[in-house]
């Protein structure tokens, strides 16, 4: 069994990677299953650029191996639009210029989107706590704050009013 | 990275059978926070890779005097458990400026410890909470104080054929307090430049029956200052008291210089962060015995 | 006119939605049919001979495409930033811990990885030149044989220094020490060859300057420029760390040698060993002043460890020698400046280039000279800040200097300068709270005496919309989007009508290199040329049309407005009359900034001449017990000119700011004899979340009169620029003892403490 077939609930789809137990989920989400989204920043866990969600909790992909992932659910960022509708989130990152390069936004979003999950109304402290494992060079992290407030506020307001607009995290 | 065998047996027994087969071959996936970083630099290049994830070993239970945390348990899952929160606050404090999100939801309180590093986190909180461990083979169970668990860095007395599998808290007695500090250069992400616990328990006269102090980073091994804890022991507590084992704290650790700060900071600092955690234990003693 | 909606407004960054959706490609991100991982042997040495490289054995493992040492390349071996003495592939030593020695090419990482393993190589390892205080001494020990360590020795003198010493009330006299820093760019280096249909090669380039790119692996490859393209995909980020190039000329020698497409990133630690790091400068600097505080001279030395090639250290050196003066009237100056070969890390390009090394001095400096002359540190810049009009030591005349001082005082005024003591400076025993200010300015552009100009093609279609072509690569820091904002409203089309494109130099024309916070102010000016060329087509279609005198038309909203009341005529209309009568609605652009065409005897060369300003000032509270320092608060004021969109400038502030507190407070490489300890984001310590203050940002804009295009000036370096001496100046307020060395780390405090 030196090679064998993974499979794993990838944003919503049964997918199946055929991997070496050596191998990261972030390189089986990169490689075989062309998911680019998450970046591998320092490949040992200290800049958080390859956060996505595993069965719903923010995790450095680089620091989980593939077949720890067999059965289990993953969200990446690929995954947060719905039939081409951004997330609050995504565009809130975009209206505030939460990122500059955006090499670290794919991560930074997938612990954001993790903390919207459950807490509707995060504060300052608390939405800096939760990016607080994801490195950010270019802008900092004021306008990541300021973003996710934003759309906190937008998925509060959908849920409690009509929700036609946005949808709440899962 | 090498190409080694996965396995992810169903139950503790299969595993431990594979442990038996194997022994030093076969390397644990829990987190896998420190073992993939070894692999890729060779450190480690295990034959095979056993997942222990399908065992249940993450229960955190309170049953007949003890709290009992399977070291499967994450950091995430400590810091959102009340009970830990109430009976062994400091163990919470040292889990929350671990490393960051996405780290403390993978790391597991057994691989902090079986890892071995000197600068554990969390491993002077349960040493000041008189921690036992449980390694587990088919021939059995053993359980010892986590004290005794550390030979040097990286090293213990754990057997090839023994996996951790479960931490054992008794307890605090009435009048007790402890309190954790970590010195590090930032507010997450950060490896400790010295971490520390102290823990007092009281008698019933407002002597110190207990007193705990235990030192990471400033030794080889996660280090009880027990020169120190008995310069407290027995006595009525007092400024002066608190700095003068402050200082024998300071004494007793042998730390080395690094990128992180140099050996003569460190050793100054475990008398300053001593003090302050001492200072801090007795003061929530205070407030204790004033609400009550 | 009314106010634009496009100039001035938070539109999304270019690439936005490309960006949050993980559909944004950078070079780690491109695939290609047959696509080989690329990787290079690099140096475990400081210093070593090459006694025996031996590649035969990785050149027999299968997967192994290509193995390339310096014999393998048919160009010339060397990068060309400046001088060209850095190698490529190491010739026979290798002269610091980041010189490759061997490239591979091979079918997947394991397998290149194995071919690395399978190299021999045989050093003879030398002892290594590591203090540039020794290696500057007569008879020292070579570098390259025969010539001298010191590679650079200029002083730049004006006025009377040493008469203005002897008559001075004060004197501040103090030596600085600064560190290596790491850009910790999060995307690393990384370059994607191939060879294309036609034989071109051409290289998806992580950079700053894509046509400079071009000319290097030309050049390397022996080939015609003609037959290079450099494509720039999205970069995550630079700071000066991509100006020059990295691994673009070793990505395409194996693609040409292995006849497949090779993606060659480095790894975060290869990364650290091996790009160039901010200089540590060894800086003695005398300051003199009358009793009233008003400065009369400034006397410095600087050395800096330049490592083992040139580089940019010249470039970085006299932005030191150009700044030190800081934006004060100080008529009598004289600064040393030396820079001395070591094997050590290479010194080079990061944000500032030597001005934050600068600042740190001269800001120190005013603090030192405020206390011994019992004069508010305000009042004293007050006194001593340049205005519009000032004849600065350098020669240039201030065009636009207002912002100085009003920066000053409204930082001043956002932090409540004057009732800071009001706030408690001992809330706890072991507390001490303190403020400190820093401003500084900054110029923008290549400087007198150096070519700075930008080309662009702008063109629109019959349907209005519109392809923008600038060859300035955009790292992140939004140029491409300003670029856009800026030809969405000449042309009065919404910016979702504006398609720009990143650097592709066969497509977009050279804009030089995205570095000295240079392409707002050329390449805009480039844009609004081009745009207005064709803005002046659609309006002439329009007065033809309307028969409405021109100077009541303007475009807006999609539109032809007249009297700023929208016409039924739309742009796409205007547009596709055009086209069919045969205006012009392509333009092709340069902008050369007129620097004057003599400089003066005793000016200096390289001045720049549009000035950012800044002023920041901290607020810290420090424990006296473990020497840690926390900046509460962080007051940003700065001068953008005009923003074009301040998502952008704000983000630069925000940015440079954070990495301004890690320079001041954690990051610091540490090289031990030519060994850098520290090659990782675990112990290189930046700041993350939760170390940051809430910023309290402001910007002025008092539009710059000459060069800068709608007002709009550069904003990229002048952050980072003043947040380190800001904080020390808050710690010396706070624990009043004075700090001379970076980064002020926990250990250097107690010890300032201590003394």
């Amino acid at each position: 069994m030196a090679d064998r077939d993974i499979q794993m609930n990838v944003n919503g789809l049964a997918l199946k990677v055929n991997s070496g137990p050596g191998r990261t989920l972030l390189s089986a989400l990169r490689e075989d299953l062309g998911l680019i989204g998450a970046k591998d920043g320092c490949s040992q866990g200290d800049c958080g650029a390859c956060v996505v969600l595993l069965d719903g909790q923010a995790v450095n992909s680089c620091m989980v191996l593939a077949p720890q992932a067999q059965g289990r659910d993953i969200l990446t960022v690929e995954g947060l639009a719905e039939n081409g509708v951004l997330h609050p989130l995504q565009r809130a990152f975009g209206e505030t210029w939460a990122f500059q390069c955006g090499f670290c936004t794919p991560g930074m979003l997938m612990s954001c989107y993790a903390l919207l999950s459950s807490n509707d109304e995060p504060s300052r402290e608390e939405i800096l706590t939760a990016i607080s494992g994801n490195f950010c060079r270019c802008t900092g992290y004021q306008a990541v704050v300021k973003a996710v407030q934003q759309a906190a506020a937008e998925i509060r307001a959908s849920s409690s009013g009509d929700g036609e607009q946005g949808r709440a995290p899962a | 990275m090498s190409t080694p065998q996965y396995v992810a047996p169903e139950s503790l027994e299969d595993a431990l059978r594979i442990k038996s087969e194997s022994g030093a071959d076969a390397r644990l996936v829990a987190g896998g926070t420190d073992l993939i970083l070894r692999m890729r630099d060779r450190v480690f290049t295990p034959k095979l890779l056993l997942d222990l994830r399908r065992v249940p070993l993450t229960a955190i239970s309170c049953t007949a005097g003890e709290m009992r945390i399977g070291s499967y348990a994450t950091l995430s899952q400590i810091l959102a458990h009340d009970e830990i929160a109430n009976l062994f606050p400091a163990l919470v404090e040292a889990c929350r400026p671990f490393a960051g999100p996405p780290i403390r939801n993978r790391a597991t309180i057994g691989g902090n410890i079986v890892n071995a590093s000197p600068a554990a986190d969390l491993v002077p909180p349960l040493m000041a909470y008189d921690a036992n461990i449980v390694l587990s083979s088919i021939s059995g169970d053993r359980e010892l104080p986590l004290a005794e668990f550390f030979t040097g860095p990286g090293q213990t007395v754990i057997e090839p054929d023994e996996i951790l599998t479960e931490v054992r808290l008794p307890l605090m007695p009435p009048d007790s307090a402890a309190s954790f500090i970590k010195l590090g250069q930032r507010r997450s992400m950060a490896i400790s430049i010295v971490n520390l616990c102290t823990r007092l328990s009281l008698a019933a006269d407002g002597t110190v029956a207990t007193a705990r102090i235990v030192l990471g980073a400033v030794a080889p091994t996660p280090l009880r200052a027990v020169a120190a804890e008995a310069v407290l022991a027995g006595n009525d507590i007092t400024t002066a008291l608190l700095d003068e084992a402050a200082q024998q704290a300071s004494r007793e650790s042998m730390p080395i210089s690094d990128v992180r700060a140099s050996g003569s900071y460190r050793k100054r600092m475990t008398a300053v962060l001593v003090r302050r955690a001492l200072s801090a234990a007795w003061g929530e003693l205070g407030r204790n015995n004033s609400n009550g | 006119m009314s106010e634009s909606n496009v100039v001035g407004q938070w539109v999304p960054a270019t690439g936005a939605g490309d960006i949050v959706t993980g559909a944004a490609r950078y070079c780690p991100d491109i695939d290609l049919p047959g696509l080989l991982t690329g990787k290079l042997l690099y140096s475990p040495h400081a210093r070593a001979r090459i006694r025996k490289l031996d590649v035969s054995a990785a050149r027999q493992i299968p997967g192994v495409f290509a193995v390339l040492t310096q014999a393998d390349i048919p160009g010339e071996n060397n990068y060309l930033y400046s001088q060209a003495d850095q190698p490529l592939l190491a010739i026979d030593e290798v002269r610091f811990q980041g010189d490759a020695v061997a490239a591979v090419a091979a079918l997947d990482e394991a397998t290149a990885d194995a071919a690395l393993r399978a190299i021999q190589v045989e050093y003879e390892v030398l002892d290594g030149i590591f203090d540039p205080l020794v290696a500057m001494k007569a008879g020292a020990d070579q570098l390259v044989e025969g010539e001298d360590n010191i590679i650079m020795n200029q002083v730049y003198r004006t006025g009377e220094v040493e008469a203005a010493l002897a008559s001075a009330d004060v004197i501040v006299e103090n030596t600085y020490r600064t560190q290596w820093a790491e850009h910790a760019f999060l995307e690393t280096e990384g370059g994607v060859a191939l060879v294309d249909e036609e034989g071109v090669v051409t290289v998806y380039s992580s950079c700053q300057a894509p046509h400079r790119d071009r000319m290097q692996i030309a050049r390397t490859l022996a080939m015609p420029e003609s037959m290079v393209r450099v494509i720039t995909p999205y970069i995550g980020g630079a700071f000066g760390g991509k100006d020059e190039a990295h691994v673009q000329m070793h990505a395409a020698l194996l693609a040409v040698a292995a006849g497949r497409p090779v993606r060659l990133i480095r790894g975060r630690r290869e990364s650290i060993l091996t790009h160039v790091k901010r200089h540590p400068i060894i800086i003695h600097c005398i300051t003199a002043a009358t009793r009233e505080g008003r400065l009369l001279a400034v006397k410095a030395r600087a050395i800096a460890d330049a490592g083992p090639y040139h580089n940019a250290t010249h470039e970085v050196m006299n932005k030191f020698g150009e700044f030190i003066g800081g934006p004060y009237s100080v008529q009598n100056l004289e600064v040393e400046t030396i820079a001395v070969r070591t094997n050590n890390p290479i010194g080079g390009a990061f944000r500032g280039f030597g001005a934050p090394q600068a600042a740190f001095v001269y800001e120190s400096q005013m603090d030192d000279l405020a206390r011994k002359l019992e004069i508010d540190p305000l009042e004293l810049r007050l006194l001593n800040g340049v205005e519009t009009g000032t004849k600065m030591y350098t020669g240039v005349v201030v065009r636009e200097g207002q912002a100085m001082k009003a920066s000053l005082r409204k930082a001043a005024e956002k932090i409540g300068w004057e009732k800071r003591d009001q706030c408690e400076r001992q809330p706890a025993p072991h507390l001490r709270r303190g403020w400190g200010m820093a401003t500084i300015l900054k110029g923008s552009g290549m400087g007198r005496g150096l070519g700075d100009h930008a080309g662009v093609v702008l063109e629109m279609h019959r349907d209005g919309s519109v392809v923008l072509l600038s060859g300035a690569a955009d790292m992140g820091q939004g140029i491409i989007t300003i670029l856009a904002q800026m030809a969405a409203d000449r042309l009065g089309v919404p910016m979702s009508s504006v398609r720009a494109v990143r650097a592709d130099t066969s497509r977009t024309p050279d804009a030089g290199s995205s570095c000295a916070s240079r392409q707002c102010m050329v390449s805009g000016n480039a844009v609004l040329a081009a745009a207005n060329s064709i803005r002046d087509s659609l309006l002439s279609v329009a007065a033809g049309k309307t028969k409405i005198s021109r100077d009541r038309l303007d475009l807006r909203d999609g539109r032809l407005q007249v009297d700023s009341e929208p016409h039924a005529l739309t742009i796409e209309e205007l547009a596709r009359r055009a086209l069919f009568w045969g205006y012009p609605l392509h333009a092709e652009s340069k902008y050369h900034f007129e620097y004057p065409a003599d400089v003066p005897a005793g000016d200096y060369r390289f001045s720049q001449e549009v000035f950012q300003f800044c002023t920041q000032i901290a607020q810290v509270l420090v424990d006296v017990e473990t020497g840690q320092v926390t900046v509460e608060r962080l007051i940003a004021v700065h001068d953008a000119g005009k923003m074009i969109n301040p998502g952008g400038v704000y983000g630069q502030i925000e940015g440079g700011c954070a990495q301004g507190i890690g320079y001041a407070l954690t990051e610091e490489l540490i090289v031990n004899e030519g060994r850098t300890l520290n090659p990782s984001l675990e112990n290189y310590v930046i700041p993350m979340a939760l170390d940051i203050p809430e910023m309290e940002m402001d910007v002025l804009e008092i539009p710059e009169p000459v060069g800068a295009p709608l007002g709009a000036k550069g904003i990229a370096e002048s952050p980072i620029i003043p947040t380190a001496p800001a904080i020390r100046n808050a710690i010396l307020d706070a624990i009043g003892k004075p700090l001379y060395q970076l980064p002020m780390s926990a250990e250097r405090v107690l010890t300032a403490l201590d003394g």
